[in-house]
């Protein structure tokens, strides 16, 4: 009985490029699923320019709604807020029971959660949205920060 | 069932681990002095921003780690000659990158309630995060299974290699989405990187810190994983011994 080893070429081999193929295909299925088709179930908030508009922003809905606290419009009442959102063009004005408090100010980006009566956002609740620039608390720069800040988002 | 030879150290730690070791203290302890000190508090922020120091670093540490994981199971399953040391990595670069993906999310957690107002929101970024913590702890349960060391290693690095392609869904979620988590600073597509200098390199230096305390952790882990693979062999050999010692007596 002949016991010596097979040569290595009559050794089955694994199909070792199956799983790559796999790989790029779980890989690629998942991008044009992303990219395609949840971005409308996933966007987190509404721009104000598109209330009652964009599907998925309707007017009935409890809404996510973002824009910029307008420079100047935001004032203090008793144990309300009131200011105005802008962003690209539009406005929608705002009334949150109570003070945000945090860092919100004017020339920030929030998303304001509430419904909306008679055309305001009643809002019971405020989201202060951080942008991605970091800058020195500077008195001298403050100011022209602030006002940048409002010129940018409001496109 | 692959064999493996006794290990040549009796100890984790060798002269690179000490070295790292050092190095790893030296660039950390700037990091905190930099990061509580020296920065400028931020024009919006305030001193909630030096959160960021520890935050960024971890998240990118978080998803170096899971690559590395990546990585080593490709060359595991891919190899020619399966080397259970490339499982050993992966496992232990996964339980360091799961330390650090914690740390993210709680480190985020008090950003996000000083700066937005809440803890938690389930927002594109938030969720796809969170998921990617599950799915790796599920990882580290898969390799707890019964079964063989080569099981244990088949398993996780299939696992690993799937699970890998949730780091562009999480990087990329705040373009793909609307997210209240703001875009990336340094990766901005556009290279316009909007930081204050001294911000900037404290924030690099977090990077390379943590990048030491992964490299000194990883070197230690695989080593005890090493030394428990080898326990738990040594066992099943004393065993099976055991039980042919038994049945030439019988």
């Amino acid at each position: 009985m002949d016991l010596t080893p097979r040569p290595e070429s009559q050794a089955p081999k694994r199909r070792r490029w199956m799983p790559i193929i796999i790989l790029s295909l779980v890989g690629v299925g998942g991008v044009v699923i992303v990219t395609q088709f949840l971005s409308s179930a996933i966007d987190y908030y509404c721009n104000v320019d598109e209330v009652g508009v964009r599907s998925g922003c309707d007017t009935t809905n409890r809404l996510r709604v973002q824009g910029t606290v307008e420079q100047g419009s935001l004032a203090k009442l008793n144990n309300t807020t009131n200011f105005t959102l802008v962003f690209n063009g539009k406005s929608l004005d705002v009334k949150y029971s109570g003070d945000p408090g945090g860092v919100f100010q004017e020339c920030v980006s929030v998303v304001a959660h509430g419904r909306l009566v008679n055309g305001k956002l009643e809002s019971n609740r405020i989201e202060v949205k951080h942008s991605n620039e970091y800058e020195a608390k500077n008195k001298d720069r403050l100011e022209e920060s602030g006002s940048a800040a409002c010129s940018q988002v409001q496109g | 069932m692959m064999s493996q030879s006794a290990p040549k150290f009796s100890s984790t730690g060798t002269q690179a681990t000490r070295i790292v070791g050092v190095l790893t203290i030296v660039v950390m302890t700037w990091v905190v002095i930099s990061g509580l000190v020296f920065t400028p508090a931020d024009v919006v922020q305030g001193e909630s921003v030096r959160i960021m120091y520890v935050h960024v670093p971890s998240a990118w540490i978080a998803y170096l780690a899971f690559i590395v994981t990546a990585i080593a199971s490709a060359f595991y399953i891919f190899a020619k000659r399966h080397s259970l040391g490339f499982d050993r990595v992966a496992g232990a670069s996964a339980e360091v990158g799961v330390m650090f993906m914690v740390i993210t999310l709680v480190t985020g957690s008090l950003w996000g309630r000083l700066t937005w107002g809440e803890f938690w929101q389930w927002d594109p970024r938030l969720t796809t995060t969170a998921f990617l913590l599950v799915t790796y702890i599920g990882y580290l349960a898969v390799r707890r299974l019964d079964g063989s060391i080569e099981q244990r290693a088949r398993r996780s690095a299939v696992i690993a290699l799937l699970a890998v392609l949730e780091i562009p869904l999480v990087h990329f979620s705040v373009v793909f989405w609307r997210s209240l988590h703001q875009r990336a600073t340094i990766l901005d597509p556009n290279g316009d990187v909007k930081m204050d200098g001294l911000m900037l390199f404290t924030l690099f230096s977090g990077v390379v810190g943590f990048t030491l305390v992964f490299v000194w952790l990883i070197l230690h882990r695989q080593r005890t994983m090493l030394l428990s693979d080898l326990a738990n062999q040594s066992g099943l050999d004393a065993a099976i011994l055991a039980r042919q010692n038994e049945s030439v007596s019988n």
